[in-house]
């Protein structure tokens, strides 16, 4: 290992990286190009969900395979986006194939349960040890019933959440998601932001933010707040900065403050539940909230969401006290496909799997890393990856401000002209791999990094 | 019309209770089972249905098997998703194709377009983005005209159920003596959990009543980002809008620079080709959909004008959601709306209505009970009551013994029904399918009359 500092990295040379790779995607995409102007006479730009409009275009997609997916000129890729972090699966994995046309023959919808959703609720009660469960259809309705959970159960109002951390969409944890600068408030005590427009500021309010891995800030918020706070909720782990891990003690020093002042705590484990580890962040960290919200992977490409907890919250929706409703609520088709995904496909081999690409994945992108003096450090955990272009370590959101985007960006720009998809908005996202990717899958990832870096400090 | 003895209906509820236990044993045994895991031993809330849960083994067509092999008609529809019948060959074949070719990528797909034009054909409005479920639908509505309009107070009426986001998750079924005066209701969370602070940006108006939405626009209308509505009351039985009431509270938003939306979810794609959009002719600023447009896959859409949807398409405001516009619920939303659902299937169901209509109210009639009829094509019901209800509290204020006597008697007789949500059939449905009902209410009018 080197021991000099990295290197300045010439954002001149940068920016034209990020000029030519532009213009050969543009090269090799004129469908999707063409088809946005289309798409946009009937979807605000173009797409279905604001996230799919990154830079420079959207890219519209054929179909997958494995670990791999189509545009819709053809261009194949292996895939690191994964939808997002849902496809840990694989593509048309074919238990998750045969499981859906199985079921889509039998009826894909009651509104009353099948038996398909109690091995779904048993299989997650066994990964988390968490005992109740109820479904929903998204991250986002599991992190609504998470707060509605907490608040019903302790009569209180307040929430706290992180800065930086992504719940889902709806209003109560739209709040400081982003923040800028001018707007983000003091770091020992930062503002509540509202994170779009639309959201009524009597609702910003009920939600305090305080900064990843600082339990003192949590026991700050109490003691301004005494018997007020509902709970906490968090992702035990970072995904939306790369993959920013909890210093050892903070999970359990948040808890025991919730538990000390009356209050609960939430995981939001849609991006970790069953990706990071067989039992999720909860394994991976060896602490286990009050209540768990899944999504993503466990759905095996299905929309799905899940919320469960031990018996002294989830009692309140056993006893009626609070409604914990939705038409398509644990629908067949997509108890099918994540019972399939979770007894068939994400078993502890799965992750074995995933830890030896990731030493791969590691190992080589740290040598480039070093060979090159690259300010970037790397992190994996079970499927899920990142690099932050940044010399010092990111512990929480503040940390990645000075992150320069335009590196990041070029470098999500250099892995797609050569074939690997990682997630759009790349600042922010870590990278997925699933079952389906192969050793050679791996490599190609580092390779790319390796030539990326070479031509950014040549 | 003769009075209905209690102690009678008493009787006669414990004795079909008791034939339905007989008739579920597999299910009340795995009902006990599914308490471990599943909080209460459902997916949701309102599937506890008493005194049994019912859990689904399979549906072809108009008709669902329960976990005791137990066939039924099916006019629960999976809460007026399945307009479409269950299994329908075309749905399962765009299901069967689309998954073998990936069902989830977060990037926008070819079908995701198609579904957008065929929703702008029917509903005349431009302009689509898709979610998961009709919660989210309307929570995105009611975001979109607070950013359209940078105003606060969204405007709802009182009974009606807009999904389980915390901004509207008030004044649906709700204890009445906390609600206030009947032309002036206050806010009253459905559960526990809602935060007091989400009623401050709602009001809340009685359905029907075009003189409480202008007096809030009187008095704050300069606040109102816009008002969401089911046009076509359907989460307390079937209560329609009075002539001119969609018309008159339009025009009454607009003069206030105020937005309306419609929550289609339950009508959108149901009782007429363009939902109640068409069946009304009025035309709001924003629409949101979910249930029938997915055929029976999780979806939620949301539609609007050029200039509301404006504030999505240019970045002012995020709609997002991993799921939103995932391949497997476009392929079959487009089976759904260009194959299935074609304008020539709706006029069809008028047909059944007017027997399933005419032979509920026939029934009720001989044996002097007192219940109305309400029903917009395929979707209608009965309050157990003497006169039509306008209003939330009109439509609240039913005799729910006799309700819940004659919710058993279908069952039983094997038509699985909601028993105070509206009925749906669809395109499966066969008039024998409809007869089948009209003697499971024959047999319980007769015998209350009895």
């Amino acid at each position: 290992m080197s021991t000099q500092g990295p290197v300045e990295i010439d954002m001149g040379r940068v920016e034209e990286i990020i000029r030519r790779e532009e213009q050969a995607l543009a090269d090799k995409q004129p469908r999707s190009l063409a088809y946005q102007q289309e798409a946009s006479r009937r979807l605000p730009g173009g797409v279905s969900s604001s996230w799919q409009t990154a830079p420079p275009h959207p890219i519209y997609v054929s179909h997958g395979k494995g670990s791999r997916v189509w545009d819709i000129d053809g261009n194949g890729f292996v895939d690191y986006h994964n939808g997002y972090g849902v496809m840990v699966v694989g593509h048309a994995h074919p238990k998750i194939v045969e499981a859906v046309q199985r079921r889509i023959e039998l009826g894909s919808h009651f509104a009353q349960p099948t038996e398909d959703a109690l091995v779904v609720a048993d299989n997650l009660a066994e990964r988390t040890g968490l005992p109740l469960w109820r479904f929903g259809n998204s991250g986002t309705e599991a992190t609504l019933d998470a707060c509605r959970l907490m608040r019903a159960a302790t009569g209180r109002d307040l929430l706290i959440k992180c800065e930086g951390i992504y719940h889902g969409h709806h209003d109560a944890l739209m709040v400081s998601v982003y923040p800028s600068p001018d707007v983000w408030g003091p770091h020992e005590r930062p503002s509540s932001v509202a994170q779009t427009p639309g959201l009524p500021q009597s609702y910003v309010e009920l939600t305090r933010v305080v900064p990843f891995n600082d339990a003192e800030a949590v026991r700050r918020v109490f003691e301004e707040f005494p018997g007020q706070i509902a709970g906490m909720i968090l992702e035990p782990c970072m995904t939306n900065l790369g993959v920013t891990l909890p210093e050892p003690g903070y999970l359990q020093a948040i808890k025991d403050i919730c538990h000390d002042n009356g209050a609960y705590l939430a995981f939001d484990e849609v991006k970790t539940g069953a990706t990071v580890a067989w039992g999720g962040a909860i394994e991976a960290f060896g602490v286990t909230p009050d209540l768990a919200c899944f999504a993503k992977a466990i759905g095996g490409g299905l929309p799905c969401g899940a919320i469960g907890g031990v018996e002294e919250i989830m009692g309140l929706v056993v006893r009626g006290k609070v409604e914990q409703v939705g038409t398509f609520n644990g629908n067949p088709l997509t108890m099918a496909a994540s019972r399939a995904a979770l007894t068939e496909v994400l078993t502890p081999d799965a992750y074995t799997h995933f830890d030896k690409l990731h030493d791969i994945i590691r190992t080589g992108v740290q040598a480039a890393i070093d060979r090159y003096r690259l300010p970037a450090r790397i992190t994996t955990l079970g499927a899920k990856g990142g690099v932050n272009w940044k010399a010092e370590p990111v512990r929480e959101y503040r940390d990645a401000l000075d992150i320069d985007e335009r590196l990041s960006y070029a470098a999500w720009l250099w892995q797609l002209n050569r074939g690997v998809f990682k997630s759009p908005w790349a600042k922010w996202e870590s990278w997925t791999i699933s079952v389906a990717h192969t050793e050679d899958d791996a490599r190609r990832y580092v390779e790319n990094f390796e030539s990326f870096a070479e031509a950014i400090t040549a | 019309m003769g009075e209905v003895d209690p102690a009678k209906v008493e009787e006669l509820i414990r004795e079909q209770e008791a034939r339905l236990r007989e008739r579920t044993p597999r299910q009340i045994a795995f009902a006990e089972r599914a308490r471990r895991a599943l909080a209460g031993g459902v997916a949701c809330s309102w599937h506890a249905l008493d005194p049994v849960i019912l859990y689904g083994d399979r549906g072809a067509g108009a008709y669902v098997w329960d976990l005791d092999g137990n066939r039924y008609v099916d006019l629960h529809a999976g809460y007026g998703v399945m307009v479409v019948g269950h299994a329908h060959p075309k749905v399962v074949e765009a299901v069967r194709r689309r998954v073998g070719l990936g069902t989830h990528f977060a990037m926008p797909v070819e079908d995701t377009v198609v579904v957008a034009e065929l929703l702008a054909e029917r509903f005349g409005l431009p302009l689509w983005r898709f979610e998961n479920s009709g919660s989210e639908a309307t929570m995105d509505a009611c975001r979109i005209m607070r950013a359209a309009t940078g105003r606060e107070l969204i405007i709802k009426v009182e009974g009606a159920y807009h999904g389980s986001a915390d901004g509207l998750a008030f004044s649906y079924w709700i204890d009445l003596e906390q609600a206030g005066p009947p032309d002036r209701p206050v806010p009253v969370p459905n559960t526990v959990g809602v935060p007091p602070a989400y009623a401050q940006p709602l009001r809340v108006v009685p359905y029907n009543d075009l003189a409480a939405i202008e007096r809030v626009l009187a008095d704050e209308g300069d606040r109102v980002a816009g008002m969401i509505l089911e046009p076509i009351l359907m989460n307390c039985g079937v209560v329609l809008p009075e002539p001119g009431y969609l018309q008159g509270l339009r025009d009454l938003l607009h003069r206030h620079g105020a937005l309306l939306a419609f929550d289609e979810v339950k009508t959108g794609a149901t009782i007429a080709y363009g939902g109640a959009t068409e069946w009304s002719g009025v035309r709001p600023d924003l629409v949101a959909l979910a249930k029938a447009i997915g055929g029976g896959l999780p979806i939620g859409a949301v539609g609007g004008t050029e200039e509301v949807m404006g504030v999505v398409a240019d970045g002012t405001m995020e709609q997002e959601g991993t799921f939103n516009g995932n391949p497997l619920s476009m392929a079959a939303a487009r089976a759904v709306l260009s194959e299935i659902l074609t304008p020539d299937v709706y006029a069809r169901l008028d047909e059944l209505d007017r027997a399933l209509t005419g032979g509920l109210r026939a029934a009720f009639e001989r044996a002097g009970l007192p219940a109305v009829v309400t029903s917009v094509r395929n979707r209608g019901s009965v309050h157990y009551r003497r006169e039509r209800p306008r209003t939330f509290r009109e439509a609240a204020d039913i005799d729910d013994r006799l309700q819940h006597l004659a919710w058993l008697y279908q069952t039983n007789g094997g038509v699985f029904v909601p028993e105070n949500d509206p009925w749906t059939f669809g395109v499966a449905h066969t008039p024998e399918d409809i007869a089948r009902v009209v003697e499971n209410a024959e047999a319980f009018a007769a015998a209350v009359a009895a």
